[in-house]
């Protein structure tokens, strides 16, 4: 295993994360508050870290798709344990672990936060939170494949480990250039809602927040109440947005170069949208008789429908309070989640529809038994190797679901508490039902349960694999072998 | 975004995910281009795309709508490198209605390889490629020449890059560049040394050794001087034993056949005899296995003058080539397709080694390399030397430029390093140059570096 290009790429994280830091500075500068201090000497700590490990480039620069997964994993896990750091040490966020725990759900989009009364936050703070959103949406490791020139073919490893979906494309030959259209598609929409917040009446600094909360399809706001006290006009902005956000980039490649016929010839987003009518109408059937209009109505049903779908976790109702039949809807949106090659969470709407595939095939070839048929996706036959990872996806999925609902069932809260909860973190979604509803938050948890729900989200943004693989014995073990050798060569050298 | 282009990014579209696409792959992703691959086979786009940072694409080449999802709307150039020399033509085809590209073909059969300067014009390919006839050119060329290891022609074949190892106890040993250059009666430039596994482009002062393997330049009439003067014996090959009666088995005896060479063939197959006794009339075709010891033996192995095992599989080659090495003094030159295992390869000492592959890719990289950066001057030809840690490149020189009319010496203070003007070819005549020479437009100039990918003769400045 080549370590050393893992710790480099490492460094490279922290240093982006440092500089990233100085944003909320910047913020504390304009508003003139004094927690921006420790929010300064956190980057320059990152800094000097990712300096440290970044001194010299490795000379062997290649590396698999193992040390792609553990380079990732390892940069997420600083990332939140620095991106808390700040906040714990302004004592903005009193506990250590809480800190870690919200910054783990900043970078993960997830939304879900242990704080009951946001609005006594510093700016500074906010604006931090909302950051993380932004970064972790499309992923850091791919915003530094856009900017680092990494040689060798082997940085697809990277981006392999980082986005969402069971297989990933480029949008062109190289990487880098991927990764860079991928950024200025995102850069531009959240450009577009910001300015129309703005113009809608929200201020600069909360249009600034939502703009980067709902590109990342995080969730933090910055009012206790989300978004219920916003106009209609502003709902419907983000409303749209979220859904915007939660569709594949690459409709949006090829809607800039006029590809058309092919930007809506995408099976998955027409699913995805087709999933979204169905839901809005079906929870406006349910909640219709709750408010004054219908115009209220469908607004609501909209909002919570695609917050919850595109994995957002913003609200403007407390959909806790809805039918049985809306609140079950709202829980399988969280497992759909959105498409692949979003910022979204969720298992994704291909990995759904795939397997839903795989699931008549099996019906047909009970009728059939010789029968052979290739299950098709986006116009092309899928291959073996990706029915297959799609399956052991869905079943470590459950596994890792039915584990972390055993642990947090811990603190004796009731059963759609502890289900929700797991389910809205390992979905990258942010609110549950109940306990965890979106009116209430994850405070009341103990540390331990804090802790389980801190690796569901990392574990749900990266899609469960990259992470899981820390806790494989083989990966340790390699990388202690190839450091003592590393070592060996090295004192070899040096005699010579 | 994507449709901004880097300063040396072309958009090139490769059929064919075999040897030679996946060589090209490797050495034109290394030049920072922009690559998208099309195989039928989804596992070789798999490793491919595993490996280098290009895009790959599963379908038929030669298909509209897959030609469409490359964007060869967009491309500038289209290589064809599948297995069938036909479906090479069709995406050529396809690919030229389509999009506004150049396209290469590769074409190895001899039907069609006959008629390869036809097929370029009509069907307005920018090159059409041979490697099996590229191959045997090669070994044909070396067989010439008997005591070289590599020979490569330039200026149209006017002058020739030999590459030669030093025995123990021949007089060059010891002697510095300097010293040989006075003892020649006409020049020759000794361009690259590689000893104990470092390659050196030398300079006047550098003193040879016993054990090094050494490229010299000269033009075609003065190497058997240098060769005689500095007593590397050389004798004529007047029979060729070649074991494999594949397409290049056939190009390479008809070379050797025209040279007025003894050609003898085994194959295996009786009906690949059957064609070959019938295309080659003058060979002696010999039905068996070529890797049998008593028929080698029996066929006269131990005498032959040079012998050339081109089956279709490397370990037979090697395996093939230490046999001769072992029982006989032939000359053999051994054919690698595959190259892995490269150490263990080179530290086998085969002597003369030809790879296929590399002969490809070389023409296609020169090519694509002139193309992306044809102003002042273009290249002619491009090859790899001492496994690639050398270029030996031939431009063009088509109009003025600060390199131009100026005497070399004037510019030696800002030549780059590792690097060596190795020859001019003016109207057809070798100039070995020294520092009064120059470069004139209408030259073609050979440039030896060790600075890889050179695209312009302007870069031998700093």
């Amino acid at each position: 295993m080549n370590n050393a290009m893992i710790g480099y790429i490492l460094g490279s994280v922290l240093k982006i994360e440092g500089i990233l830091l100085l944003g909320p500075c910047a913020a504390a500068l304009w508003f003139k508050e004094n927690v921006g201090w420790y929010y300064l000497c956190v980057a320059a700590f990152c800094i000097l870290c990712g300096w440290l490990l970044t001194r010299r480039k490795p000379e062997d620069q290649v590396f698999y798709l193992k040390e792609g997964c553990v380079a990732t994993a390892l940069s997420w896990l600083a990332l939140s344990f620095f991106g808390g750091l700040p906040m714990y040490i302004s004592g903005q966020i009193p506990g250590f672990i809480d800190s870690m725990f919200e910054a783990a759900s900043g970078f993960t989009t997830t939304g879900a936060t242990i704080l009951g009364d946001v609005e006594h936050l510093a700016r500074t703070t906010l604006l931090w939170r909302s950051m993380t959103h932004w970064i972790g949406g499309m992923g850091i490791l791919v915003f530094l494949l856009a900017i680092v020139p990494l040689s060798g073919g082997s940085n697809m490893n990277i981006m392999r480990a980082e986005s969402p979906g069971p297989s990933v494309g480029k949008l062109v030959p190289k990487v880098r250039h991927t990764a860079r259209i991928l950024y200025l598609i995102y850069i531009g929409l959240t450009v577009i809602e910001m300015i129309l917040l703005y113009c809608g009446g929200m201020s600069f600094f909360e249009s600034v927040n939502h703009a980067m909360a709902t590109a990342g399809t995080g969730g933090f706001g910055v009012r206790n109440d989300s978004l219920a006290s916003y106009t209609p006009y502003l709902q419907w902005v983000v409303t749209i947005f979220m859904i915007l956000f939660g569709v594949n980039f690459n409709a949006y490649y090829f809607i800039i170069f006029r590809q058309f016929r092919k930007a809506f010839g995408m099976e998955e987003v027409r699913y995805y949208l087709l999933i979204v009518i169905m839901a809005i109408g079906l929870v406006f059937f349910c909640v219709r008789p709750m408010y004054a209009s219908s115009s209220d109505g469908i607004r609501h049903a909209a909002f919570q429908v695609s917050s919850i779908m595109s994995t957002t976790g913003f609200s403007t109702v407390d959909f806790d309070l809805w039918p049985q039949t809306a609140r079950t809807i709202m829980v399988l949106l969280m497992f759909i989640g959105a498409c692949a090659g979003s910022t979204a969470g969720g298992m994704k709407v291909s990995r759904i529809v795939i397997a839903a595939k795989t699931v008549k095939k099996e019906l047909a070839a009970y009728l059939h038994p010789k029968s052979i048929k290739k299950i098709r996706f986006e116009g092309k036959p899928v291959e073996h190797e990706v029915v297959r990872s799609i399956n052991v996806y869905i079943i470590t999925y459950a596994v890792v679901f039915a584990v972390s609902v055993f642990f947090v069932s811990f603190n004796n809260c009731n059963l759609e508490t502890n289900v929700t909860a797991v389910a809205a973190t390992i979905n990258n979604v942010g609110p549950g039902l109940a306990m965890v509803g979106p009116t209430l938050n994850y405070g009341h948890f103990s540390m331990f349960t804090k802790c389980v729900l801190i690796f569901d989200m990392i574990a749900g943004r990266l899609e469960l694999f990259p992470l899981l693989m820390l806790f494989h014995p083989g990966i340790w073990k390699e990388a202690a072998r190839s450091s003592k050798l590393q070592k060996v060569l090295h004192r070899d050298k040096n005699q010579a | 975004m994507g449709s901004k282009r880097d300063k040396q990014g072309m958009k090139i579209i490769i059929v064919g995910a075999g040897n030679v696409g996946s060589t090209l792959v490797e050495q034109l992703a290394h030049e920072g281009h922009d690559i998208t691959i099309i195989d039928i086979v989804a596992r070789k786009i798999q490793a491919i795309t595993d490996n280098y940072d290009v895009m790959g694409l599963v379908g038929n080449g030669a298909s509209y709508s897959v030609l469409m999802e490359a964007g060869i709307e967009q491309a500038d150039l289209m290589i064809a490198v599948t297995e069938a020399d036909e479906l090479n033509l069709l995406c050529c085809t396809v690919a030229k209605r389509v999009g506004r590209c150049a396209a290469i073909a590769r074409v190895r059969m001899p039907d069609y390889s006959k008629e390869s300067r036809y097929l370029q014009e009509q069907l307005g390919l920018a090159l059409v490629i041979n490697p099996e006839m590229e191959t045997a050119k090669e070994a044909a060329r070396i067989l010439a020449l008997p005591t070289a290891l590599e020979v490569v022609s330039f200026a149209h074949g006017q002058a020739e890059l030999i590459k030669l190892a030093i025995p123990e106890n021949n007089m060059i040993a010891g002697m510095s560049l300097e010293e040989i250059g006075k003892k020649l009666p006409q020049r020759a430039l000794v361009c690259a040394v590689e000893r104990n596994g470092e390659v050196f482009i030398p300079s006047g002062s550098f003193r040879l050794q016993a054990g090094d393997t050494l490229s010299f330049v000269a033009s075609r009439r003065n190497i058997r001087t240098f060769m005689d003067t500095f007593g590397f014996k050389s004798r004529r090959v007047r029979d060729t034993l070649i074991v494999g009666g594949s397409k290049a088995s056939y190009y390479l005896a008809q070379e050797l056949l025209h040279a007025g060479v003894a050609v003898k063939i085994i194959e295996q197959n009786r009906e690949r005899c059957d064609e070959l006794s019938i295309l080659l009339p003058k060979a002696v075709i010999i039905n068996g296995d070529g890797t049998d010891e008593a028929l080698l033996k029996e066929e006269g192995i131990e005498r032959a003058d040079a012998f050339v095992p081109l089956t279709g599989i490397d370990e037979v080659n090697i395996i093939l080539t230490l046999y001769a090495k072992k029982i006989s003094g032939a000359k053999v030159i051994t054919k690698i397709n595959r190259m892995n295992f490269k150490s263990v390869v080179q530290s086998l000492e085969l002597g003369s080694v030809i790879y296929p592959r590399y002969i490809t890719a070389e023409a296609i990289v020169a090519y694509v390399r002139a193309k992306n950066e044809s102003r002042s001057d273009s290249i002619e030809t491009l090859y790899h030397m001492f496994d690639h840690r050398v270029e030996a490149i031939e431009f063009v020189v088509n109009e003025e430029s600060e390199v131009t009319g100026k005497p070399l010496k004037e510019m030696r203070q800002r030549m780059k390093k590792e690097l060596l003007i190795a020859c001019i070819n003016r109207d057809g005549h070798i100039i070995i140059p020294s520092g009064h020479d120059s470069i004139e437009v209408g030259d073609t100039v050979m440039i030896v570096t060790k600075n890889a990918g050179m695209q312009s003769l302007t870069e031998i400045l700093n």
